[in-house]
C-alpha cells in the first residue's frame, strides 16, 4: 500500500489539536463504518485507512515521528539510531549508513482486519500487529463477517449439489440445497476473519443470485409456464405433450377448454427448500391458437361450422 | 429449537464488558430476541451478529440507543432494496 497522508485523510490541518483529529476521526468513521456500509469494500478499507490515521496521530509520539519524517518514514528507527550513534561518538557528519535492521515496536493485538490492509507506513513504523488496537482494545470479539454472493442459473437449483466457492483465497466447499431462493442468504459458521484475542471466527453470509435460464416463472416452489393448443384439440380434447422442468409429459385436455384456463399438475414444480423429496406444483395456461392460414377445405369446413351456429 | 444455540444474555454481558441494561434495551428496541428458559434470558446465536454490530457502533462510534434503532430500521431497509434490486435485474435479463 502506498504512503498515505494521514492529515488529508482524516481532512485536517497538520496544526489540528487532539480535538479537532478526534472530531475529524468521528465524522470520518460514521461515514465509513463497515456495519454501515453493509457489503462496501471501498467503505471498509477507506474505514480501516483512517482507524489507522486516527491512530497515529492522536498519539502525541507517534505524531511526533510522523510530522518529522514524512514520506521517509522507513528509516524513521534508523535515522534515530544514527543521530544518537553520532551523539555519542562526538557527532561526525555525514548521515546514517546501512544495516537497517529491526522493526518499531509490535503489540499482540490482532485485529478484525485483513493482514494487507494497513498502510506499509503502518507496518513499518509501528509494527505489522498494533492494529485495530483502538477500535476493540480489551475483550475478546468474534471476527468479521464476511458476505458473499454466488450467481446460480434457477436449473444449477433444481437438485442439491456441491460447489466449492473462494473466499479471500481460500477454498470453502458447500452443499447448495435445492430449491434456494433468489436473494436468499445463508449463513456458514466460523469462514470468516480471525477473532480477536482468542475470539471466535466470524461467519460467511452467502447470497444467492439466481438467474432464471428457462421457460419456467418460479414462485417460491411453484413454476408457472404457458401451452400453445390448437383450436380442435381446445374444442374437441385430446392429448398434449407438455415440458415440465424435468422432461416431457403427457396431458389430457378436456374438451371445451377455454384461452387462458389454468390446469395444475401437482408435484411437478419446483423443489421445497430443505423439504426433499417434495416439490411444489407447475400450473400450466393454456393459450388457444386460431388458425390463421386456412386452406380452402379448412374455410369450407369452418364455413360448415358458422352455418350451424358456432 | 437447540439448547446449544442459546447463549445466556449474563455470559455475553460478561464475555463483551457491556451492561444488562444494553442487551435489554437491544431487546426492547426489537433489534434481538431474548428467549427466557426456566427464568434465565438466552439470546439466540443467530442473533449474535446483530448484538456485536450494534455494540460495535455503540462502543466505536458513540451511538445511542435512539441512534442504534434508526440504523437498524435504515439497514434493513438497504438489505431489502437490495435484495429487490437484484430480484429487478434478474427479471429484466429475461427481456434482454
Amino acid at each position: 500500500m502506498e504512503f498515505i497522508d494521514y492529515y488529508k485523510l482524516l481532512e485536517i490541518d497538520r496544526s489540528a489539536s487532539k480535538a479537532d483529529i478526534k472530531k475529524a476521526y468521528r465524522k470520518l468513521a460514521r461515514k465509513y463504518h463497515p456495519d454501515l456500509n453493509p457489503n462496501d469494500k471501498e467503505a471498509q478499507t477507506k474505514f480501516q485507512q483512517i482507524n489507522e490515521a486516527h491512530e497515529v496521530l492522536s498519539d502525541p509520539e507517534k505524531r511526533k515521528k510522523y510530522d518529522e519524517y514524512g514520506k521517509d518514514w522507513k528509516h524513521a528507527d534508523q535515522f534515530e539510531e544514527a543521530k544518537k550513534q553520532q551523539a555519542a561518538s562526538g557527532g561526525f557528519g555525514g548521515g546514517y549508513g546501512g544495516g537497517f535492521g529491526g522493526r518499531g515496536q509490535s503489540s499482540s493485538y490482532s485485529g478484525n482486519f485483513d493482514d494487507d490492509t494497513f498502510s506499509d507506513f503502518f507496518e513499518q513504523m509501528f509494527g505489522g500487529r498494533a492494529r485495530a488496537e483502538g477500535a476493540h482494545r480489551g475483550g475478546q470479539f468474534k471476527g468479521q463477517d464476511f458476505n458473499a454472493e454466488l450467481q446460480l442459473k434457477l436449473s444449477d437449483i433444481y437438485e442439491s449439489r456441491k460447489n466449492t466457492i473462494t473466499v479471500n483465497g481460500k477454498n470453502i466447499r458447500l452443499t447448495i440445497p435445492a430449491g434456494v431462493e433468489n436473494g436468499q442468504t445463508i449463513k456458514i459458521k466460523g469462514h470468516g476473519g480471525p477473532g480477536m484475542q482468542g475470539g471466535p471466527k466470524g461467519d460467511l453470509y452467502i447470497t444467492f443470485n439466481i438467474l432464471n435460464d428457462t421457460a419456467f416463472r418460479r414462485e417460491k416452489e411453484n413454476l408457472y409456464s404457458t401451452e400453445d393448443i390448437n383450436l380442435s384439440t381446445a374444442a374437441l380434447g385430446g392429448e398434449i405433450e407438455v415440458n415440465t422442468f424435468n422432461g416431457k409429459v403427457k396431458l389430457k385436455v378436456k374438451p371445451g377448454t377455454q384461452n387462458d384456463s389454468k390446469v395444475k399438475l401437482k408435484g411437478k414444480g419446483f423443489p421445497k427448500y430443505k423439504k426433499e423429496g417434495q416439490y411444489g406444483d407447475l400450473y400450466i395456461t393454456y393459450k388457444v391458437k386460431v388458425p390463421e392460414d386456412l386452406n380452402e377445405k379448412q374455410k369450407e369446413l369452418f364455413q360448415e361450422l358458422k352455418n350451424t351456429g358456432i | 429449537m437447540r439448547n446449544e444455540d442459546l447463549i445466556p444474555a449474563e455470559e455475553i454481558c460478561v464475555r463483551y464488558k457491556v451492561e444488562r441494561q444494553f442487551v435489554s434495551s437491544l431487546y426492547e428496541s426489537g433489534i434481538i430476541e431474548i428467549i427466557t428458559v426456566s427464568e434465565t434470558e438466552y439470546i439466540h446465536c443467530d442473533h449474535l451478529a446483530a448484538f456485536e454490530k450494534m455494540m460495535r457502533l455503540h462502543r466505536e462510534l458513540n451511538i445511542n440507543l435512539e441512534g442504534l434503532e434508526a440504523i437498524d430500521h435504515l439497514l434493513k431497509k438497504i438489505n431489502k432494496l437490495q435484495k429487490d434490486n437484484v430480484q429487478l435485474k434478474n427479471r429484466l435479463g429475461l427481456y434482454e
